[in-house]
């Protein structure tokens, strides 16, 4: 597998800090390369050092091919107008500017309709595309996008992401996020992040099936009495059952946590439909990255 | 060439979002009532001067006055330059750009100084009414006019430096006039001592030195030079202070 990035060993100090810790991963060529952490976990650092913003402490990186680079703020400037804007990012980064591709970035990331307006009076979520367009602009093997979804509404963060999948064809994509939800949708790859230091890299399917050790069941009743809670735990052997009244709603919840790896959804909802119980909401428990840096430490 | 060209794009892009903002047309506004004014007010006075000429009466001090003034209004216009940038986060974008830091700091300079040059221009109608009351002494005026322009050179390379320093437009504005009106007291707080080479040695080291040389029609050398090296050593601060980013 050629490789688009690699890094091996990277540090990076702060006078009294440690922002990244020998850090070291690959990304694949031609994959989406999830980079996931908590707020100051060093995912913006890391990605200042491989566009070559910020030197490196020591360590080194190999980085195939030019870079795109959408940093958490898109820079952009508020009183061009959006095709002005392209065009001049274009002519600093490439020298000749040629005006089909600017069309071309243009239709790919939806501006075509905004072309002629000020950016400064656009919407986030337009402010944001832009900043993607200045990264693809001079057509870049790899685009390292910093959290690119950041504080879009469900409408922006959607179209975002159809973006990205679309890059995916001609580049490869290398996003921080700290949703969990945006990795699952997109990457191949992911790599976590936490304090400076590398928790764990690799293909996301491996990562997440390692950790889903047992699933979490979250359903909504309208009665369950202690005789119904026996006899689910005898019948289907679940690890545990919490109960809690919701007194806002006059229903109760459940919480069940199963054993084992054994997918046991279909059966529990045949049995909480039962008339005696009354299942209303059933749902699978969906691990945050916060519950997965837990449970990663334990 | 292709190194002009890439500063050029700058500049260009600079220029035309400075014109498209309210800031410089106010103060040009503000700049040619206030010269306007005092050039009225000289030329008046020197109907009742007969001992002085024209050049005397008006021209110099006129120019003395346009180049005061220019010591207010330059960190005006320079201090957005790499404080707006930092606080819209874009400096980054010209940085890992193809554009050298040298080039960016080029490009910034030429689109700073057109933009007071403009202003600057809004004066040559002065010499204009002048000549139709038979004013003939135009090497002055053009020596003046070189003098000012080198000056104007001087504090925008100094505003340059200021505004890389922070991402605040104030604090840069106001840096860049310390330092410029600062360097001028210079030359009174040496009148203070007694020593005639001390004074010598502070007095070249300050703009209105050199400056009044050219409002007088005298083009000397080492003004020259002065000038040069003035803009050099502010270039190379600047270009410390945008590499101080991979310290």
């Amino acid at each position: 597998m050629e490789l688009a990035i690699e890094i091996k060993n990277l540090c990076k100090s702060y006078p009294g800090r440690m922002a990244l810790d020998n850090v070291s991963f690959s990304v694949k060529k031609g994959s989406i390369h999830g980079f996931l952490g908590p707020n100051g976990a060093g995912k913006s650092t890391t990605m200042k050092i491989l566009s070559g913003l910020i030197p490196e402490t020591s360590g080194q990186y190999i980085v195939n091919g030019k870079v795109g680079f959408l940093p958490e703020h898109p820079p952009v400037y508020p009183n061009m107008s959006v095709y002005d804007y392209l065009k001049f990012v274009f002519s600093i980064y490439a020298g000749a500017v040629n005006e089909a591709r600017i069309d071309e970035v243009m239709s790919k990331t939806g501006l075509t309709d905004v072309s002629s307006r000020l950016i400064g009076n656009l919407s986030k979520g337009y402010q944001q595309r832009v900043g993607i367009a200045q990264a693809i602009i001079h057509s870049p093997e790899i685009i390292i996008l910093d959290e690119p979804t950041v504080g879009l509404d469900p409408v922006a963060i959607a179209d975002i992401r159809a973006l990205i999948l679309e890059l995916k064809k001609e580049h490869t994509v290398l996003f921080s996020s700290h949703q969990l939800h945006d990795v699952e949708l997109l990457c191949s790859d992911i790599t976590l992040i936490n304090r400076g230091e590398i928790v764990v890299s690799g293909a996301i399917e491996t990562i997440l099936a390692s950790l889903k050790t047992n699933m979490v069941l979250k359903a909504r009743v309208q009665s369950f009495s202690k005789e119904q809670k026996n006899k689910l735990i005898s019948t289907f052997g679940v690890d545990s059952i919490e109960v809690t009244q919701d007194l806002e709603q006059k229903n109760t919840l459940l919480k069940i946590a199963t054993k084992g790896k054994a997918d046991i959804r279909a059966e529990l909802a045949r049995h909480l439909v039962d008339p005696s119980i009354g299942l209303l909401e059933f749902m699978e428990e969906r691990g945050d990255l916060e519950d997965l840096f837990k449970r990663m430490h334990e | 060439m292709i190194y002009t060209k890439k500063v050029m794009i700058l500049a260009r892009k600079e220029l035309k979002d400075s014109f498209s903002s309210p800031l410089i047309y106010v103060l040009s506004g503000l700049f040619s009532l206030m010269m306007g004014w005092l050039f009225f007010n000289y030329l008046i006075q020197s109907t009742q001067m007969t001992t002085a000429t024209m050049t005397q009466g008006v021209i110099t001090p006129i120019f003395g006055n346009i180049n005061f003034i220019f010591i207010f209004l330059c960190p005006l216009i320079t201090m957005r330059s790499f404080a707006e940038e930092k606080k819209q986060y874009t400096l980054d974008l010209l940085l890992r750009s193809e554009l050298s830091e040298m080039q960016i700091i080029l490009g910034k300079f030429i689109s700073n100084v057109a933009m007071v040059l403009f202003m600057l221009s809004l004066t040559l109608l002065f010499p204009l009414i002048l000549s139709f009351s038979g004013y003939s002494d135009w090497g002055v005026v053009a020596s003046s006019y070189m003098g000012i322009v080198l000056s104007i050179m001087a504090y925008t390379s100094v505003g340059l430096f200021c505004s890389s320093l922070t991402d605040n437009q104030i604090v840069a504005s106001l840096l860049t006039f310390c330092i410029l009106l600062g360097s001028m007291l210079m030359v009174i707080s040496v009148n203070a001592t007694n020593n005639y080479l001390l004074a010598l040695i502070v007095q070249y080291t300050t703009i209105p030195f050199h400056y009044e040389g050219f409002t007088r029609g005298v083009l000397k050398s080492y003004s020259f030079v002065y000038f040069i090296c003035y803009l050099v050593f502010f270039f190379l601060l600047t270009l410390k202070s945008l590499q101080s980013r991979k310290w």
